[in-house]
């Protein structure tokens, strides 16, 4: 009989504006397994996680450790029970050195003074005993993901902890990492370490977990052993159908350049070029997808090309305007559409209601309004239609967007820019953290429109799964450059884009040539 | 969902309504230990500002100047910029429009053009004195609160100079201005109400700024800019130029106030110090959480604590510096909008938990029978 160190008795966890996260959830976790809790976006899992590990407390509900009922007030409590969670967002401080973010919190003193020589010393001790193959020394922005989140493991352990939390860990590696990983969360499980693995990649589940608790809607639907469940089995209780990961589209008929990108540099505040020389083109009727580590450049080429930031040299034209210099406001008018990476900043006004956020690029134009006046009647039909189109989970559309699921929130940011007639689209981490259902949809329709209306599509994303499904040509950027081209996404394997998005590998000019 | 949207209002009703009961249960209080005979300084206090038409017209007449910078700093508050010039305005608008009609007097130009003239003039001097801090914010990143501060300064010794060297009426003994010519004051209507014909004024301004915010296109680009400016930069919404006028219709708003609050209670021009309408018209505008159309009753709500005030320092033993603290009390409480978060929180709960009664629990043997049952039925078809 499995001993159990963990065990999570029906929690219940209401938010304040009245969704209930986990209802009547009730799961344990035995000494030495790996358990994976899977679920869609939005089921539960990361709320679970976060009553877990103190950051929010439940309404109802008990937690036993060891046998026995225990209180978990805070983080401070949950670390002190011997909990320790990798978050998908590093907490790391990127100036300082390994050993003082390892350090942080738990500092050893010399003298009343931080004593940084004991830390080296410490995180060297736990690196060894756990085989990271990593300098205390060495800054943290200098690291790669895959070892900065070797950090916040080591972080995890120094601390004594007996069950940690995984959330999300594969999201942002590539494969060579994550069989690193895995590799790594043997050993611990080996030591007699447990842990929680979050994720919704099912192979990854199959591959070093035992047993499954699948979470839906908030509900639990049970705990399962690993070996009598395949991959359907899985998906099915996770969404209560067969996840199309697979996207049919015919081969693209590309005509003339709607984007064309030229020698693009982009220097920061800090005097790093952040995007060096970059060019290429996106032709009407295709999809362009960018992948690569997250923090290569990404998100300032898109900022760059839809106006909210501006860049050093080089020229980029939308529909043959010069993009220099404009506003949003006109770039949009070029062509634009944009879904932004952080839909909470940059993509809707969470107090305003659905109606106000959709009409946000286009209440200016005639059709909207009557002189001064917005036309009201005509902008309710219009969005009553969205709303049903885009299928938009709400009351109606005057319902403020934070009340929304994070799906249904990214559906309004979609449903007003795929309706704004643009031929551009640029698409940044489309589907980031929303419900599968969701970003089923919201790829199918990037790939339908780029086929059935000749929309030019830019599809940065950090989801392998999702550039290679959706695009058809296939960029990869590291270091703000273009490292490789595929002509075809769809004949390129993970583990080979892998190998670029690290620098293992790098095309040269000629070879990428004809693809740009 | 719906039901949180529900509760959310209604709590924020009966907070505004509690947080007023309790400061005046604790003025009560206080009036009990601190009054020789509290039982009648209570009921003059919440009963005598009801007491006489007069005393009702005397509310109607203090609300209306609340109204009009309430108003204004609806407009401040709807594109975040806190704009305090309201307060300077508001009596350097009152100066200028005498300085106007003393001049324009000599002319006899009748009332009907006389009056919106000198309206004009008010809100020409709001519209004007406020691009100042909008405009040194916008360009020169200069911090509005400390530029309109130093700013109404300025404003208060600005009048007061006009008052001395340009406008003093020699003939009589107080500091005070030429009289204003009858052409251009508002007459005093409804009787013994004896109210000011600006509440007309007021009334036509609270609809076209509630007008303005809901129907009109500037309203709605005000709405998305205050709410969340990057998500309004990405739209491509023009923020700088949103972000100046509405704060220069909400200092125009504070003119026009100043105009009507000299030329409807006033026979000559005799401010010698800041008036404080304005920072009244925050409170106003905190009360009515930024909603124009709730100004109106939230200035009377703030005229009848005033005036009761007035009443219970002419009748009793109380300072009228008393009611001050009150009215604090009243502002700390409706400003606070966590206050009575947690009562919200639990009927939230609540309601969430019996939704929960009613919801469906998935079972898991129906998807995966429900599962079998296909595989099976394609399992035939494909025999």
């Amino acid at each position: 009989m499995a001993q159990e160190v963990l065990r999570m008795d029906n929690i219940t966890k209401i938010y304040d504006n009245g969704f209930v996260a986990n209802k009547n959830i009730t799961f344990w976790l035995n000494k030495g397994e790996i358990l994976a809790l899977v679920g869609e976006n939005g089921a539960g899992k990361t709320t679970l996680m976060k009553v877990l590990f103190g950051l929010e407390s439940p309404q109802s509900g008990s937690v036993y450790i060891n046998g026995e009922h225990v209180k978990i007030e805070n983080t401070l409590d949950a670390i002190d029970k011997g909990i320790g969670m990798v978050h998908q967002h590093f907490m790391l401080l990127p100036s300082l050195t390994v050993a003082e973010n390892v350090a942080l919190g738990i500092e050893p003193m010399k003298k009343g003074l931080f004593d940084f020589n004991k830390a080296v010393k410490m995180t060297q001790e736990v690196a060894d005993k756990y085989r990271f193959n990593i300098d205390p020394l060495s800054k943290v922005e200098d690291l790669s993901v895959g070892q900065m989140q070797k950090v916040e493991i080591m972080k995890v352990l120094i601390r004594g902890a007996k069950i940690i939390i995984m959330d999300e860990p594969t999201a942002v590696l590539t494969p060579q990492e994550t069989d690193e990983l895995f590799e790594q969360l043997l050993l611990l499980k080996e030591g007699g370490h447990s842990i929680i693995f979050i994720s919704h990649k099912l192979e990854e589940v199959k591959r070093i977990c035992s047993r499954v608790t699948v979470l839906r809607h908030g509900y639990c639907l049970g705990s399962y052993e690993l070996e009598n469940m395949n991959e359907s089995d899985i998906s099915r209780l996770m969404v209560g159908r067969d996840v199309v990961l697979k996207i049919d589209k015919e081969d693209p008929k590309p005509e003339e350049v709607v984007v064309k990108i030229k020698n693009l540099v982009k220097i920061n505040e800090t005097g790093k070029k952040v995007i060096d020389g970059i060019s290429f083109d996106i032709r009407k009727g295709e999809v362009v997808g960018i992948a690569g580590v997250e923090g290569n450049g990404q998100s300032e080429l898109s900022d760059v090309l839809c106006g909210m930031d501006t860049f050093s040299s080089g020229e980029v034209k939308i529909n043959n305007q010069d993009i220099a210099g404009k506003t949003v406001h006109e770039i949009r008018k070029m062509g634009l559409a944009y879904i932004p990476e952080d839909r909470m900043r940059h993509g809707c006004a969470p107090d305003l209601s659905i109606k106000d956020n959709i009409i946000s690029d286009r209440f200016f134009l005639p059709e909207y309004r009557k002189g001064l006046f917005i036309k009201h009647k005509y902008i309710d039909q219009l969005v009553d239609q969205y709303i049903k189109d885009f299928e938009i989970a709400c009351d109606d559309k005057n319902q403020p967007v934070r009340m929304l699921s994070g799906g249904n929130i990214q559906k309004v940011v979609v449903a007003r820019e795929f309706t704004s007639g643009s031929n551009f689209i640029l698409a940044n981490q489309p589907t980031r953290g929303i419900d599968v259902g969701a970003a089923e949809m919201i790829r199918k329709t990037i790939v339908k429109k780029s086929r059935t209306e000749g929309t030019a599509t830019l599809l940065i994303s950090a989801d392998l799964n999702e550039v290679l499904e959706c695009s058809d040509r296939l960029l990869v950027m590291r270091k703000g450059k273009v490292v490789a081209a595929f002509p075809k996404a769809n004949e390129v394997s993970e583990d080979e884009l892998g190998e670029y998005m690290l620098g293992i590998k790098t095309m040269t000019a000629k070879e990428m040539e004809n693809v740009l | 969902m719906n039901k949180t949207r529900r509760i959310e209002t209604t709590v924020e009703l009966v907070r505004i309504l509690v947080a007023i009961g309790i400061a005046y249960l604790i003025a009560l209080i206080i009036l009990y230990a601190i009054s020789d005979d509290p039982i009648f300084i209570i009921r003059q206090f919440v009963l005598g500002p009801l007491s006489s038409q007069r005393r009702i017209g005397s509310i109607i007449n203090l609300a209306i100047p609340f109204t009009f910078t309430g108003l204004c700093f609806c407009f401040m508050y709807a594109v975040n910029k806190f704009n305090l010039s309201g307060e300077g305005i508001f009596m350097f608008s009152g100066c200028i429009v005498t300085l106007t009609s003393i001049y324009l007097g000599k002319s006899g130009l009748p009332p009907v053009i006389m009056i919106p003239t000198l309206l004009i003039m008010g809100a020409l001097t709001g519209f004007v004195i406020s691009l100042i801090p909008a405009y040194l914010d916008a360009k020169l990143n200069a911090n509005i609160v400390v530029v309109s501060l130093m700013l109404n300064s300025i404003l208060v010794f600005l009048s007061i100079w006009i008052l001395k060297y340009g406008m003093r009426d020699p003939s009589i003994g107080s500091l005070g201005s030429l009289p204003i010519p009858e052409t251009a004051r508002f007459a005093s209507i409804f009787g013994k109400f004896k109210i000011q014909a600006g509440i007309f004024i007021a009334i036509i301004a609270v609809i076209v700024v509630a007008i303005i915010f809901y129907k009109m296109v500037f309203g709605y680009k005000m709405r998305v800019v205050g709410s969340n400016p990057s998500f309004a930069k990405a739209s491509g919404i023009n923020m700088l130029g949103t972000i100046i006028l509405a704060q220069l219709i909400g200092g125009s708003l504070a003119g026009i106030g100043g105009a009507c609050e000299i030329l409807g209670n006033y026979d000559r021009f005799k401010w010698s110090a800041s008036t404080q309408h304005g920072f009244d018209g925050l409170m106003v505008a905190v009360l009515a959480r930024r909603n124009p159309i709730l100004v109106p009753i939230t200035s009377l709500l703030l005229a009848y604590i005033r005036i009761g005030a007035d009443v219970v320092n002419s009748k009793g033993d109380i300072p009228i510096e008393f009611i001050t603290v009150i009215q604090g009390i009243v502002i700390l409480l409706v400003a606070a909008e966590e206050f009575m978060g947690g009562f919200k929180k639990r009927l939230i709960y609540k309601a969430a938990k019996d939704d929960l009664k009613s919801d469906k629990e998935i079972v898991v043997q129906e998807i995966l029978a429900d599962d079998e049952s296909k595989t099976e039925a394609r399992k035939e078809s494909m025999e």
